[in-house]
């Protein structure tokens, strides 16, 4: 495979000055928390059940402390006094191309970041904080898997991770537009775009305009049901993904928040409204500020936090009983364990169908599908990945659900290919398809 | 991924199941991926009509086209396109297509 | 005062000066400043890291393998108990029997969890494999450190093997993996803040 040798023969290029580029950023990355990290893990091996990938493949490889060691036996041999005296008794090895080499597979090819052994360290590890670290020093040594990199990089070009031109865009939403009229028999129903001062900047994951636009029109539908002031932006800021947060070039992830943080200043909305996507939610949410360095002189929310507000406030009225299949739900790991939102999507689930069932476990505990991570860009993973997702899949079939609802397009892709991998039969939606199948049309 | 033969010609695929050089596609490889990839036993015209749209799209201009694209030049309406591909336009009808795997959370 | 109880005192002081230097160490790399909005209360996250969060049953880790995690347990309470003794027994404090009984009981429970978790160590070979000579190392000196206590218990003359051998484990204490004495705290602080910002702990529902 091309890509796999663009990786391998980068890394045969490696020069003494790359390997300390990369310890320099890894260094760079570290804070006291970090440090105290490295400083904790006591190889107890009871993180080996808390990774779907160790689940499904129990590999001395898939451990997550295993994954750890590798990264902080280099941390030993070049920033601790006892790694330079006694790196045999320690654990401590030097960052030669055999350890980058393990740091990739490690840490692109066996972790989506999901921070569920986070959860269940003994001492209380959170270990994605130091896999962050290493991806971002490979990410200086040149060696991001292609593909990954390839996404970031649509964004850093394009205004958005897909490539999608403007015109391509605009003509996507008026034709959702025209659709969601016919939809509602509402000539009034719009997709507003570029709306100065609207109250909502709505953004989307370029996957829905590209291939999946019905989610959009679902979204739109619900804004549309609670009469909402919002808007989407013509150009530049109507993307939320940034895979940034997953190659960890923070510069990178930087600029291309900016794009959002700009769009908000162009168009004067208050509150910045993010679509139904884990990472794109904890990437805006959560990490943006930090990588701007700089709070927000907006709010950033979740749509699923609104559709609850409108549940809540009585802005819009839901007939459950027009979902009545099986229900259960998905929780992405950037949304819910590293995002903190939790019940909201429970609380409109329950509102806009009869038969809701949980998965278990869920919420903090939930298992990631697989796909998280950046690791539906990575093509060389695949397998990994299907397998890992097999947890999930044993979820799904164990709720016994017909429809599966995940608030993540991410998720949604690699779930709808566990669907077919593991035959699951069963629906994927997002929660705005749900209510907007549900929403009683407001008199 | 194990490679397809076709025409007794043998043609590799990525792990994802994409043609691995997407100048090598012809129709008789579409027919065979869609069993493969899509378990299609059968292509319909209305198959065609999508996979050839998106095919010429692609030779023109290097990318797979906007699902509306498809919708308004197939006439095929949108939520046809769905069942037509179970994996969707992106992982089922691009790949019958010959086209590699779009970038983003596909 | 006798020669070996002054070289506990002394490596005590060097395992507690060397973890303050570790600490000190650590904390140059300086605190994150953060810019975003917090959902939840990092100090509440942090009480529940350190109470709620703790129980057997809040993490899968635990509730998958009690048989690990029991052996942990009492293999910690054994160390400190044997901590315990030999405060008492560098100060010349007399033991009621009764504490003298519970001590025996909790270091037999060291003894068994310290050593079970080593033979852990080395049949399973994912775990050996996670292992380097350091978890060895500091496994058999803390659990050498118990059994020499419990030993102690009944024949006071093994105080000076005890104390050789507490000398050795207090040396090497900050310099391996044991110095996760002081470090399981700073760590779960963060994980606390962290989660606790976040809005995720204390969980709900």
């Amino acid at each position: 495979m091309p890509e796999l040798d663009e990786l391998e023969s980068r890394l045969d290029a490696l020069t003494e000055a790359d390997f300390q580029q990369g310890l320099e950023v890894f260094r760079g990355k570290l804070k006291k928390a970090e440090a105290s990290y490295l400083n904790s893990c006591v190889h107890c091996g009871l993180c080996a059940s808390s990774c779907h990938y160790h689940r499904m493949d129990s590999t001395l490889e898939n451990i997550p402390a295993h994954k750890l060691e590798l990264i902080s036996s280099v941390f030993k041999r070049n920033f601790t006094t006892m790694g330079r005296i006694a790196p045999g008794l320690v654990g401590a090895k030097p960052f030669d191309r055999e350890m980058a080499k393990a740091w990739i597979d490690a840490v692109f090819g066996r972790c989506s970041l999901c921070g569920r052994c986070s959860i269940n360290c003994t001492i209380g590890i959170a270990l994605p904080k130091i896999f962050r670290a290493a991806r971002a020093a490979l990410g200086a040594m040149g060696l991001v898997p292609p593909d990954l990199q390839a996404t970031v990089d649509n964004s850093l070009l394009h205004g958005n991770n897909m490539a999608v031109t403007k015109q391509d865009w605009v003509e996507t939403v008026q034709w959702i537009e025209e659709e969601l009229q016919l939809e509602t028999g509402d000539p009034g129903a719009k997709l507003p775009l570029d709306k100065q001062g609207a109250k909502f900047l709505f953004t989307v994951n370029p996957r829905e305009p590209k291939f999946f636009p019905l989610s959009l029109q679902a979204s739109a539908k619900v804004f549309w049901a609670a009469k909402e002031d919002w808007t989407l932006a013509s150009d530049g800021g109507w993307d939320l993904t940034n895979y940034g947060l997953f190659n960890c070039n923070d510069e990178q992830a930087g600029t291309i928040t900016k794009h959002l943080v700009d769009a908000m200043a162009r168009l004067g909305c208050k509150t910045l409204v993010i679509g139904e996507c884990g990472h794109g939610y904890g990437a805006a949410r959560w990490e943006g500020p930090e990588w701007l360095r700089k709070s927000y002189p907006f709010e950033v929310k979740s749509i699923l936090e609104l559709m609850d507000e409108y549940v809540r406030d009585g802005r819009i009225q839901l007939d459950p009983s027009k979902n009545t299949a099986p229900v259960t739900l998905h929780d992405p790991c950037n949304l819910v364990r590293h995002g903190g939102i939790c019940e909201a999507q429970r609380r409109v689930l329950r509102k806009a169908t009869t038969n809701f069932t949980e998965m278990t476990p869920n919420r903090v505990e939930n298992f990631c599908c697989g796909g998280g991570g950046g690791q539906l860009a990575m093509a060389r993973y695949k397998q990994r990945r299907i397998q890992s997702g097999g947890m999930k899949a044993e979820q799904i079939k164990a709720s016994g659900a017909k429809v599966v609802v995940a608030p993540c397009h991410n998720c949604i892709d690699q779930l709808m290919e566990l669907n077919k991998e593991y035959q699951l039969n069963v629906q994927i939606k997002t929660v705005a398809e749900m209510v907007a199948e549900a929403l009683i049309p407001n008199p | 991924m194990s490679p397809v033969v076709c025409n007794g010609q043998s043609v590799e695929l990525s792990e994802e199941g994409f043609l691995v050089d997407p100048s090598l596609w012809n129709e008789e490889l579409a027919v065979l991926l869609a069993k493969a990839e899509e378990g299609l036993d059968q292509l319909t015209d209305d198959h065609w009509s999508v996979i050839r749209f998106i095919r010429g799209h692609f030779v023109a201009n290097n990318n797979a086209p906007m699902v509306r694209s498809i919708c308004k030049t197939t006439g095929v309406p949108l939520k046809r396109i769905y069942e037509l591909f179970p994996s969707g336009p992106a992982k089922g009808a691009c790949k019958l297509a010959g086209l590699p795997k779009p970038d983003g959370c596909v | 005062m006798e020669p070996l109880h002054l070289g506990v005192l002394l490596a005590g002081a060097w395992a507690i000066l060397t973890l303050v230097f570790l600490h000190l160490n650590a904390k140059a790399y300086g605190k994150r400043t953060l810019y975003s909005k917090p959902a939840g209360d990092s100090v509440q996250g942090v009480v529940y890291a350190f109470t709620k969060g703790m129980a057997p049953w809040a993490k899968e880790s635990v509730r998958m393998n009690l048989p690990s995690y029991a052996a942990g347990m009492v293999f910690h309470a054994g160390v400190f108990t044997a901590f315990g003794l030999l405060f008492a027994a560098i100060f010349g404090l007399e033991l009621p029997p009764s504490l003298v009984f519970l001590a025996r009981i909790l270091t037999v429970g060291g003894v068994l969890g310290g050593f079970s978790l080593f033979g852990k160590r080395i049949f399973k070979p994912q775990l050996r494999g996670l292992s380097c000579p350091d978890d060895f190392v500091a496994n058999l000196l803390s659990s050498l450190f118990v059994l020499l206590a419990l030993t102690w218990t009944f024949s006071p003359a093994l105080a000076g093997v005890w104390m050789s051998e507490a000398i050795l484990l207090l040396v090497y204490a900050p310099l391996g993996k044991i110095r996760h004495c002081f470090f399981f705290f700073t760590t779960r602080y963060h994980l606390g803040a962290f989660f606790g910002r976040r809005g995720t702990f204390p969980p709900r529902a």
